[in-house]
C-alpha cells in the first residue's frame, strides 16, 4: 500500500512540474524570475545593471482620482 | 529596460491595516509565551486563577502568535506582493476590508474564549465550533480576493510566489473544514464527528499541515518576494521554485502521522509517515538553497542591511529546522524525543528562527512603502532588534535540547529489577535550570519585538501621504 502511494506521489510531482514547464525556455523563466522588479522602473535599473538582464518594466502613471485610498 | 504604461493604484490601505495588526499581535500572542515560560519557573506566576492557568493560556498563545501573528503577516505580504507581481488592484476593497475585519474579530474570539476554557482540545485548532465556522467564511473570503485578484493580472505570468500563496489558502481551507467537522452541541461546545485512532490522525494530519502550510508555504511565498526585492537580485534558479512548489505540496500532506509513533495508529501508517517526513528533506533544502544563493554576487549587502539578515537568518534556521524535523520523525529518534522539551524546541526553532525572522524582514521591508517613507525610523534599532532576536531564538532552543534529552533519558533508565530509576518529578527538577534558560530567550524575543513595535510606530507616525500615493501606483 505504502510502496503504491510512494511511487503514485513521484508521478503526480514527475507529471506536475512537466506540465508547468511544458512551454517554458530559459529566457521565459528569466523573464518570469524578474516579475518582481517589474512595477518599479528604479529597482529594475538597478537589478539590470547588476545583472546584465534585462526587466520587462513598466513606468508610472499619474495617479487616477478616487482610486487611491490613504486613509492613515 | 522597456517600458509600457497601465493604469490603477494598489489597496495600500488593507495592507496597512494587517502590517499593524501582525505587530500588535505579535507583542501580544509573545508576551503570552513568556508569561507561561514563567510559569514553569515559577508555578505562582499562575495566579491562581482558572482563567490565567498554562492549560488555558498555552493554547492562547499558540493561538495568538499562529493565527494573530502569522496570520495576519500573511494577509499583509501576499496582498502586498500579489498585486505588485500581477500588476493590478486588490480585487474587492469591501472584500480585502471584511477579510480584515473578520480575521480580527476571530483572534478576538480566541482571545475571549480560550481563557474561559471553552476549548475543542486539538491542538492548534481550539477554536469551538463556532468560531471555526466564522473563520472559515473569512478564509472563503481571503481566496475570492487573491484569487480572483491572480486572474484579473496584468502581467502573463503567475509568478511563483504566488503559487505557494495559492496553495496555503487552498490547503489550509480543507484541512480547517475536514478537522472541524463536528457536532454541536451549543454555541461553544461541539464533539467531533471522528472517533479514537481516526480523530488523531485526522487532528495531526491537520496539526501537521498547520505548520506545513501556515508556518511553511505562506512563508515561502513571502521568501519567494522579499529575498529577491530586498537584495536587488532575482531568485536563483526559477526552474527549482517550480520542482521547489511541487515536491513541497506533493510530499508534506503524508506526515502528519509521525506525530503519532507508537502509538495506537496502524503501523504501516506511522512507516508512511516517518519515510514521506524523510523525502520531505529534498524539497525543504532545496527551497533553503535557492534563496540562499539568491544573494549570490551580493553576500556583502549582509554588512550593512539589517533586512536582508534578518531575511537570510530565517533561511538558515529553516535549513536547520527542516533537517531536524525529518530526524525527528525516524521512529526510533522519536522514541526519546517524543513528549520531551526537544519537540517544543524544534517547533521554536521553526517559529521563532524562520517564521518570525522572515516575518520581520517583511514587515521591516513593507512598512516604509505603504506608509510612504523612504526607510524605518531607526536602522540601528532594525540591528539590535536582530542580535536580540537571534540571541533569544538561540537560547530557547539550545535549552529545549538539554532538556529534552535529559528528559528522554530519564524516562527511559531503568534498574537492573526493571524498575523506573526515576521519578517523574526527579525528571522535573532536572529540567528547572533550562526552564530558566527558555525563559531569557523569550524575554529577549519579546524585547525585540517591542523595540521593532516602538520602530514601527515611529515610522507610521510621520507618514507622508504624497510619498505613500506616488509608491501606491501601478508603476
Amino acid at each position: 500500500m505504502d510502496i503504491f502511494l510512494n511511487v503514485l506521489g513521484v508521478v503526480f510531482l514527475w507529471l506536475a512540474v512537466e506540465y508547468c514547464l511544458r512551454h517554458q525556455t530559459s529566457e521565459s523563466l528569466d523573464d518570469a524570475s524578474m516579475v518582481p522588479f517589474a512595477d518599479d522602473p528604479e529597482v529594475a535599473r538597478r537589478v539590470e545593471l547588476a545583472t546584465g538582464k534585462t526587466v520587462k518594466a513598466v513606468a508610472p502613471e499619474e495617479a487616477k482620482p478616487g482610486w487611491i485610498n490613504l486613509e492613515m | 529596460m522597456s517600458t509600457a504604461t497601465i493604469g490603477q493604484a494598489y489597496n495600500y490601505k488593507v495592507v496597512r491595516q494587517f502590517v499593524i495588526a501582525t505587530v500588535f499581535w505579535g507583542v501580544v500572542g509573545m508576551a503570552m509565551g513568556v508569561w507561561i515560560a514563567s510559569q514553569l519557573v515559577w508555578p505562582d506566576m499562575n495566579l491562581d486563577l482558572p482563567w490565567t492557568t498554562f492549560g488555558r493560556l498555552r493554547p492562547l498563545h499558540t493561538s495568538l502568535v499562529i493565527f494573530g501573528f502569522a496570520g495576519s503577516a500573511q494577509f499583509a505580504a501576499s496582498y502586498y506582493a500579489v498585486q505588485r507581481t500581477c500588476q493590478v488592484r486588490l480585487y474587492s476593497d469591501k472584500l480585502a476590508a471584511f477579510t480584515f475585519w473578520g480575521w480580527q474579530s476571530v483572534i478576538v474570539i480566541m482571545l475571549i474564549t480560550l481563557p474561559m476554557g471553552y476549548t475543542t482540545t486539538k491542538e492548534y485548532a481550539e477554536i469551538e465550533f463556532s468560531g471555526a465556522g466564522w473563520m472559515a467564511v473569512v478564509w472563503v473570503a481571503y481566496a475570492i480576493v487573491f484569487f480572483t485578484t491572480v486572474v484579473q493580472r496584468k502581467t502573463k505570468h503567475i509568478y511563483v510566489g504566488n503559487w505557494f500563496f495559492g496553495a496555503f489558502i487552498l490547503v489550509i481551507a480543507m484541512l480547517h473544514v475536514v478537522n472541524h467537522l463536528s457536532i454541536p452541541v451549543d454555541w461553544f461546545k461541539s464533539y467531533p464527528v471522528y472517533s479514537g485512532a481516526t480523530d488523531a490522525m485526522v487532528q495531526w494530519w491537520y496539526g501537521h499541515n498547520a505548520v506545513g502550510f501556515f508556518l511553511t508555504t505562506g512563508f515561502l511565498g513571502m521568501m519567494y518576494y522579499f529575498v529577491p526585492k530586498q537584495v536587488n537580485r532575482p531568485v536563483y534558479s526559477y526552474r527549482l521554485s517550480i520542482v521547489h512548489f511541487w515536491a513541497l505540496i506533493t510530499l508534506y500532506i503524508w506526515a502528519g502521522p509521525h506525530h503519532l509513533h507508537y502509538t495506537a495508529l496502524p503501523d504501516w501508517a506511522q512507516s508512511l509517515g516517518m519515510a514521506m517526513s524523510l523525502i520531505l528533506l529534498a524539497p525543504s533544502w532545496g527551497g533553503m538553497i535557492n534563496g540562499m544563493m539568491t544573494l549570490s554576487g551580493a553576500w556583502h549587502k549582509l554588512r550593512t542591511d539589517p533586512i536582508l539578515r534578518f531575511l537570510v537568518l530565517s533561511l538558515a534556521f529553516y535549513g536547520m529546522s527542516t533537517f531536524e524535523g525529518p530526524m525527528m520523525a525516524i521512529k526510533t529518534v522519536n522514541a526519546l524525543s517524543h513528549y520531551t522539551d526537544w519537540t517544543i524546541g524544534h517547533v521554536h526553532a521553526g517559529a521563532l528562527g524562520w517564521v518570525a525572522m522572515i516575518t520581520f524582514g517583511a514587515t521591516y521591508h513593507m512598512v516604509p512603502k505603504v506608509f510612504g517613507r523612504e526607510q524605518m525610523y531607526s536602522t540601528p534599532l532594525i540591528n539590535l532588534h536582530f542580535w536580540l532576536a537571534t540571541i533569544g531564538t538561540v537560547l530557547y532552543i539550545a535549552s529545549m535540547w538539554v532538556n529534552g534529552i535529559t528528559q528522554g533519558l530519564m524516562w527511559r533508565a531503568i534498574n537492573e529489577d526493571g524498575t523506573l530509576t526515576y521519578s517523574f518529578v526527579e525528571a522535573l527538577q532536572a529540567s528547572h535550570p533550562g526552564f530558566i534558560v527558555r525563559f531569557a530567550g523569550g524575554v529577549f524575543f519579546l524585547s525585540g519585538m517591542l523595540l521593532m513595535a516602538y520602530n514601527v510606530w515611529r515610522t507610521v507616525r510621520v507618514a507622508d501621504v504624497a510619498l505613500a500615493r506616488s509608491q501606491a501606483q501601478i508603476a
